[in-house]
């Protein structure tokens, strides 16, 4: 009995399964970037991943020593700095490219039946990253950390009805300390991570089970194919965009290294502050708007971004051939660029 | 047999119910932080350090900041520097004689009213008590949350 055989005994493997699951036929729209864009938030996830568990070797959750920590990371360990800023830059992007890809499946309507629930899971993903954005940004435990925080605690307790206990949840006391600390850590390096790939796998499987939708372009029309495997072909293409990002990141890395303000003091607020720029709208929304409309708008948008397929539906139903869905969606793309704009040249 | 099936099921269900219920519901209260509060009596100043219309920083107990004004003769102020929209710490403009809240721009007056900006109400304050001439107040002092 060959080593072949033997190991075929005793861990078999299921070869037509796997070259069968490997080249799913994929239609060949695909071969455009723009719709690539999918799988660019998933490599920048696993370059989180990696970056992440680096930094956890030398990242101390404690208020009196996290600052500290991070300062080691940053100015001692060796490739601390980089490994830090491909860390921070990452997530930028990672948030980037998910807007992308959010804008891409919106107006090509491809979050109709049957894939509301791509959709849905594809929203919840997009709250987890932000999420992991906000926590992992106060675990520096700087000026702009604590503040953070503590405006991020605040716009939960205003929520109605269970505000307070999310807030009380999540600072884990009556103020910011080494409980909220302990909690956002945690949150950040296990709880999301492990919804997020959860959430992933079945956002991928239910790509893989109804398929991507097709789209034909004219060019393609006269092509004698109409998809191309995944492996190699797309599988390439995939290894190619990450070659690119990671030197992307390197870059972004090399020219702006990430800094470190100020430690945090929670008894004075800096005079200009900022969050970062993905929540830069919410934020100029808070500014001109009193509190329970301040907070019932971003409640209201994740609302809407969770029932879209249907409520899209139903304006095709009522409305047809008048592309509501298409105008509400413009609407509100330029709405939310007016207010970042407003937050970056306003004050 | 159908009835004996039934009867079979909630056998199962309702003991694994029952324990998973308790199991969350144990988990729930166990992340879910105590609100324990003691109200405490500190002395904060003596009447002839703070002029009138004057006003002085102090720090509670807990490190927190607050501001005391001496409103009139015999009446002192002691106003929470923590804005009441979100929770920022707001700063003391001297020359403007107002609070100014750097985080969405709330403004209030040296009573704690809001003057502009989105802060729902005005700033809290702490009850205050002169013994003779010395200032005290009373504040809700918050233990440790775990201990340490
Ligand atoms: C970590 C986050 C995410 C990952 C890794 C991810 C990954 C992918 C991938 C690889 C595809 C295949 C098609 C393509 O490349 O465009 C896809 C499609 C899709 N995504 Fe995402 N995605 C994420 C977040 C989102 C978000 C935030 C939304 C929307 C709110 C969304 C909605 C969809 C939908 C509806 C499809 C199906 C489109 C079609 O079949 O044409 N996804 N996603
Ligand atoms: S926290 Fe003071 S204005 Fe928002």
């Amino acid at each position: 009995m060959g080593f072949k055989n033997w190991l075929q005994t005793s861990f078999p493997i299921n070869e037509e399964a796997l070259v069968s699951i490997s080249s799913e036929p994929i239609p060949n729209h695909l071969k455009r970037w723009w719709w690539a864009l999918g799988g660019t938030p998933l490599i920048l996830f696993l370059i989180q991943a990696f970056t992440g568990i680096l930094l956890i070797f030398y990242y101390v959750p404690d208020p009196d020593k996290a600052y500290e920590s991070v300062k080691y990371i940053t100015f001692t360990a060796k490739f601390g700095w980089l490994i830090r800023s491909i860390h921070r830059w990452a997530s930028n992007l990672m948030i980037a490219t998910l807007l992308l890809h959010m804008i891409r499946v919106f107006f090509t309507q491809t979050f109709r039946s049957p894939r509301e629930f791509n959709w849905i899971f594809g929203v919840i993903l997009f709250l987890i990253t932000l999420i992991f954005g906000f926590t992992g940004y106060s675990l520096v435990y700087e000026q702009m950390s604590y503040w953070a925080m503590k405006v991020g605690t605040g716009i939960a307790a205003a929520t109605p009805f269970i505000g307070n206990w999310i807030s009380d949840f999540m600072k884990g006391g009556s103020e910011i300390g080494q409980n909220t600390l302990t909690r956002f850590f945690l949150f950040h390096v296990v709880i999301l991570p492990f919804i997020a790939i959860l959430a992933i796998s079945l956002h991928i499987y239910l790509i893989r089970t109804l398929g991507v939708s097709t789209l034909e372009f004219k060019r393609d029309v006269n092509e004698p194919k109409k998809t191309f495997p995944f492996f190699p072909d797309h599988f390439y293409t995939e290894l190619i965009i990450v070659t690119i990002v990671m030197a992307i990141l390197i870059t972004l890395a090399l020219l702006f290294p990430v800094s470190l303000g100020e430690k945090a003091n929670p008894n004075v607020t800096p005079l200009h502050i900022k969050p970062e720029w993905y929540f830069y709208p919410v934020f100029r929304w808070l500014k001109i708007t009193n509190l329970e409309v301040g907070i019932l708008g971003p409640i209201f948008f994740i609302l809407m971004l969770f029932s879209w397929p249907f409520l899209d539906r139903l304006f095709e139903k009522y409305f047809p051939g008048k592309e509501i869905g298409f105008w509400i969606g413009a609407g509100g793309l330029i709405t939310i660029n007016v207010f970042l704009l407003w937050e970056v040249f306003g004050h | 047999m159908e009835r004996r099936k039934f009867l079979n099921s909630v056998a199962i269900f309702v003991p694994f119910g029952t324990a998973l219920v308790g199991f969350l519901g144990m988990g729930i209260r166990f992340i879910t932080p105590y609100k324990r509060e003691v109200e405490r009596r500190i002395f904060t100043i003596h009447l002839d350090e703070l002029k009138l219309n004057a006003t002085q920083q102090f720090q509670d107990l807990r490190g927190k900041d607050l501001m005391l004004v001496r409103t009139s003769d015999r009446e002192v102020k002691a106003i929470s520097t923590t804005c009441t929209h979100l929770g920022c710490s707001v700063h003391w403009q001297a020359d403007k004689k107002q609070f100014f809240c750097p985080c969405h721009q709330g403004i209030f007056d040296t009573n704690g009213k809001v003057v502009s900006g989105p802060p729902p109400r005005s700033l809290d304050s702490y009850r205050v008590e002169l013994e003779g001439d010395n200032v005290f107040i009373y504040f809700m002092d918050k233990p440790s949350d775990n201990g340490i």
